[in-house]
């Protein structure tokens, strides 16, 4: 039977997956965990931490401290990010091309 | 007649082709993304070839009074507006080939065009035939994966450059036809078409954001 192969996904794409989850499916309003976010972006512990280090550090997340773990929140300008992501995605995805 | 004819099919073709490449070059402010920077690349090299030729016609009608437009200025905004063509074909063969390659993501890979010969505007031509060609069919191949119309009118875009990259080369074998209009009004046209999905990015709520970068 034929087995669609799976699809390679970009830094930007698996940015923009972390970003999408932190503002439309959150656990709480203290934002989401980092398991629940390596469950929702498919990706490592190692690679996500690197990932939302940088987040975190271009202000596009905040991390939110809880008493058993960090949580985190996508911010103002994540918003902004994630809005133009989407836009440019589209404009990307018109000439055959992913972002 | 003639240069009228020339100066404004070349001005529409810069003024075109600037639109998309400043839409590039937000996206790419906005985003940090490579691909968005290499069609940034493609589309002011392709908006600065016809701004060239369109310069060349200019300074012939007003200034210089020849008769004629230069040669070395046509071949000069072809070859630029081929290292345009060349940046959409290697954003293609990038996704199709090297989906991981960290090197060919982050960085571009200037072409390098060393041959000296009088047919240079020949061989620039076919080149920029064979990367339209081959850009076009590969969007064409995007659009039966994700059925967006954009793609498709990229698609119909690009071949329209691709036949007027054709039909300009094959205008050498018959100079005083009407061949070589024809393939300007084409591309053109192929131009228009790459917009029309471009027009559709609403960037009212868009801004630049330094800390991004």
């Amino acid at each position: 039977m034929y087995k669609k192969m799976a699809e390679y996904r970009t830094h930007m794409k698996i940015i923009g997956d972390i970003l999408s989850t932190t503002q439309d499916d959150l656990q709480d309003e203290n934002g989401a965990s980092v398991t629940y976010l390596i469950r929702k972006a498919n990706i490592s512990h190692s690679r996500i931490s690197r990932i939302l280090k940088t987040l975190v550090s271009q202000g596009l997340l905040e991390q939110v401290k809880s008493q058993r773990s960090n949580k985190y929140r996508i911010s103002q300008s994540g918003r902004e990010f994630l809005q133009a992501y989407y836009k440019f995605t589209n404009f990307a995805d018109s000439f055959g091309l992913s972002i | 007649m003639e240069f009228l004819l020339e100066n404004i099919l070349n001005l529409i073709g810069f003024l075109v082709g600037l639109s998309i490449g400043i839409m590039s070059f937000i996206g790419f402010r906005n985003t940090g993304s490579p691909t968005l920077f290499r069609l940034t690349i493609a589309f002011f090299s392709i908006s600065l070839g016809f701004f060239v030729i369109w310069v060349g016609y200019m300074a012939e009608d007003l200034i210089i009074k020849s008769g004629s437009i230069a040669k070395w200025v046509q071949t000069l905004g072809i070859a630029i507006q081929t290292v345009g063509y060349f940046f959409i074909a290697f954003s293609h063969s990038i996704k199709s080939f090297f989906p991981k390659s960290r090197y060919f993501r982050s960085i571009g890979v200037f072409p390098l065009f060393l041959i000296s010969s009088v047919q240079i505007e020949h061989i620039f031509r076919a080149v920029s035939f064979i990367l339209l060609a081959y850009a076009a069919i590969e969007t064409m191949l995007s659009y039966f994966e994700n059925r967006k119309k954009g793609t498709i009118s990229v698609s119909v875009g690009l071949s329209l450059l691709a036949l007027g990259e054709f039909l300009g080369w094959y205008s050498f074998l018959f100079p005083e036809s009407i061949l070589y209009y024809v393939s300007m009004i084409i591309k053109i046209v192929g131009l228009i078409a790459l917009f029309i999905p471009v027009s559709k990015v609403p960037l009212t709520k868009i801004k630049f954001d330094e800390g991004l970068e």
